[in-house]
């Protein structure tokens, strides 16, 4: 059930990311670009939904529904990781167009070129695990 | 679904998946969580088969919508040849800078944002100013 949850609300979330242009390059360049104000206001209200909803499950001290724990999350403080793993992604961001969620729709939709997006993507996560093993060892 | 979505629509559909995997199983909502589970094999947790359904979100928008031609400005400025190890690079910095960050537009910009949390914010005006620049820097080369 737990996890026909998550795919269910991934497919919702795949299929309105596919219908919204997010796995169309020339979506992603023209809001990035400022051509276009689509992908600032797509960004904008689907955070501004996200905090209100987080918050109103806080306000009401909601659990979840399939574990039954209360619903809670912690925040993370920001430290230099943060600043430079994502000026790493913002550079494969803009020059592909393509982030990891729609990289999975654009699969999905049968785009041959995600493949190629895909075998860096699992390259990125092996040298991660490398120097995190690295830096633990 | 020949005509994009409007955003006010999307916006909040989107939004509301962050909220319905919070309410469910008090999980975060991130696309690199769920391909690093997926790759890994690790089905016995929910994010591989978010990943599952974010494939299987595609599938339907394939069946019912309208094909993309192309992609974008790297294939109308290069040959295959290039676009391919471009796209390769691009992917190694896109899942490399997600782990390390803790994140991607998914996680770190919609659900870490609308948790507050700091890292999140961050993370989310660095990689959003970085793609920003990049993008008109390519602008300028082309």
């Amino acid at each position: 059930m737990k996890r026909l949850a998550a795919f269910v609300v991934g497919a919702v979330f795949g299929l309105t990311l596919s219908w919204s242009g997010m796995t169309n390059p020339d979506v992603l360049r023209d809001g990035l670009l400022f051509r276009d104000a689509y992908l600032m206001l797509f960004f904008a209200s689907a955070l501004g939904t996200a905090f209100v909803g987080l918050r109103v499950l806080k306000l009401l001290q909601a659990r979840a529904l399939l574990t039954g724990e209360p619903v809670a999350w912690s925040t993370v403080r920001p430290e230099k990781r943060h600043v430079v793993g994502s000026v790493l992604f913002g550079v494969g961001w803009a020059v592909a167009d393509v982030c990891p969620g729609p990289i999975a729709a654009q699969l999905g939709q049968g785009i041959p070129w995600a493949l190629a997006t895909l075998a860096g993507l699992v390259l990125g996560f092996a040298l991660f695990s490398r120097r995190s093993a690295a830096v633990a060892g | 679904m020949d005509e994009q979505l409007a955003w006010y629509i999307g916006g909040p559909v989107l939004g509301l998946c962050v909220v319905a995997l919070r309410w469910l199983l008090n999980e975060r909502l991130g696309a690199t969580r769920a391909w690093a589970d997926a790759v890994a094999l690790r089905f016995g947790g929910v994010h591989a088969w978010l990943l599952l359904g974010l494939i299987a979100g595609g599938v339907v928008f394939g069946l019912a919508g309208a094909p993309v031609d192309g992609y974008g400005w790297l294939t109308d400025t290069f040959t295959a040849w290039v676009v391919v190890p471009i796209l390769v690079a691009s992917g190694v910095l896109i899942g490399y800078g997600a782990r390390l960050a803790g994140g991607c537009t998914s996680g770190n910009g919609l659900s870490g944002n609308a948790a507050l949390s700091p890292a999140a914010l961050v993370a989310t005006g660095t990689f959003f100013g970085t793609a920003i620049v990049v993008s008109f820097a390519i602008e300028a080369l082309l």
